[in-house]
């Protein structure tokens, strides 16, 4: 049942492969020249973007993680191996998980590295985030806050699923392929994170 | 009659979970309303699926970000066009110290490893859960020149304080030998 996106193929599926990934004419444009990056990025500057937020809880560590995120994909872009397959239907795209990859190690590069050197208290990185004071106009905003802080109480790998599939509406297969699991487990880690959000926020009277 | 065991009963419900949340996101596509009921679920699970789905909304960042980073990948291309034939990617850690400029903040003065971050078999560097880390820093006295950053400070600490690679230990183990060889002769 494990279908991991990231995985060495032989050259015998290499030969069969039928490249499907939605974003191969962009990613074959940037190879070309650097300067036809731009396209890509402006595609998943926000959900890079996004999934900094929701684990930093910061604008300004965001910005920082997807500055690198970005610029370590482009300067790598050669390295990127495209690997989606017919399975895997039209929509996928292997980009978008190597992209999120980098963006992970990123992020968990910039949280060990706030560790080291705190400039102030994790809670407050950690805290409910206030993307959702964007919203003003939102009615629930208290929900919205409820919700986001039950999330974020999670633990790590839960949380990021959650994220991968409700911001980024990934497929369980692409949240496989970022968390480097296989779709069963992720799965897992979705159900028990549905579980333990709904558990939470039924004791907090939502 | 053979009973699912526990554990099945769990990832089939975790299955189903995957393919209620797979249709309310198509419904969202579509435009169409959240609730998609699916009688063998949990409603109470349901119901926290659908309030995620809609609560939990993508961030966007600010516009002078997104042009001021877009300018800085335009540079970073133009840059890598250059060197490409000599090994482009080695500048990646000179790119990665610059900072946007007008990036407020502190300075940039994180460690990284650029081969770590890209390689997508890595182990999670990870992790929130993982506790301090105690590989040593050691800037500060290392810095004698203005022109080496911060940043390459912090990597060529993190380099020296990283355990050799078995391949590393074993070339300089040669090295020592043929050395010792070379001094006996």
């Amino acid at each position: 049942m494990a279908r991991p996106v990231f995985r060495k193929v032989t050259a015998e599926e290499d030969r069969r492969l039928v490249h499907l990934d939605r974003d191969r004419a962009l990613v074959e444009a940037a190879l070309r020249d650097p300067a036809a990056f731009d396209p890509l990025y402006r595609k998943y500057l926000a959900q890079v973007y996004s999934y900094a937020y929701y684990e930093l809880g910061s604008h300004h560590d965001a910005e920082d993680a997807a500055e690198r995120t970005f610029v370590l994909a482009l300067g790598a872009l050669s390295r990127f191996e495209e690997r989606a397959r017919p399975v895997d239907g039209d929509g996928a795209s292997t980009f978008r998980v190597w992209l999120f990859r980098i963006a992970r190690n990123v992020v968990a590069n910039i949280r060990r590295s706030q560790r080291r050197h705190p400039v102030a208290p994790i809670e407050a990185a950690a805290g409910v985030p206030d993307p959702l004071d964007v919203e003003r106009t939102v009615t629930g905003q208290h929900e919205a806050r409820a919700a986001w802080a039950a999330v974020a109480r999670l633990p790590p790998e839960r949380r990021r699923a959650l994220v991968l599939r409700f911001v980024e509406e990934m497929s369980t297969a692409e949240i496989a392929g970022v968390l480097g699991r296989s779709e069963g487990a992720v799965r897992v880690l979705i159900h028990r994170g549905l579980r333990a959000v709904a558990r939470d926020l039924g004791g907090r009277r939502w | 009659m053979i009973q699912p065991s526990r554990r099945d009963e769990s990832e089939i419900e975790a299955l189903r979970v995957d393919q209620y949340l797979e249709s309310i996101l198509v419904a969202r596509d579509r435009g169409a309303e959240l609730a998609v009921h699916d009688s063998r679920l949990d409603p109470g699970l349901q119901i926290v699926a659908e309030r995620l789905s809609a609560e939990l909304i993508r961030i966007h960042p600010s516009f002078r970000f997104e042009e001021r980073l877009a300018r800085r990948l335009a540079e970073v291309g133009d840059t890598l066009r250059l060197p490409a034939a000599a090994g482009g990617e080695s500048r990646l850690p000179q790119l990665l110290a610059q900072r946007l400029p007008g990036t407020p903040g502190r300075a940039f003065e994180r460690d990284f490893e650029p081969a770590d971050l890209l390689d997508p078999a890595h182990p999670a560097i990870d992790d929130d859960s993982s506790g301090l880390n105690t590989r040593p820093l050691l800037i500060g006295g290392a810095i004698t020149s203005a022109a080496i950053s911060l940043a390459g400070a912090a990597l060529v600490a993190w380099r020296l304080s990283r355990p050799a690679h078995p391949m590393v230990r074993a070339i300089r183990a040669a090295h020592v030998r043929s050395a010792e060889q070379g001094g006996l002769a």
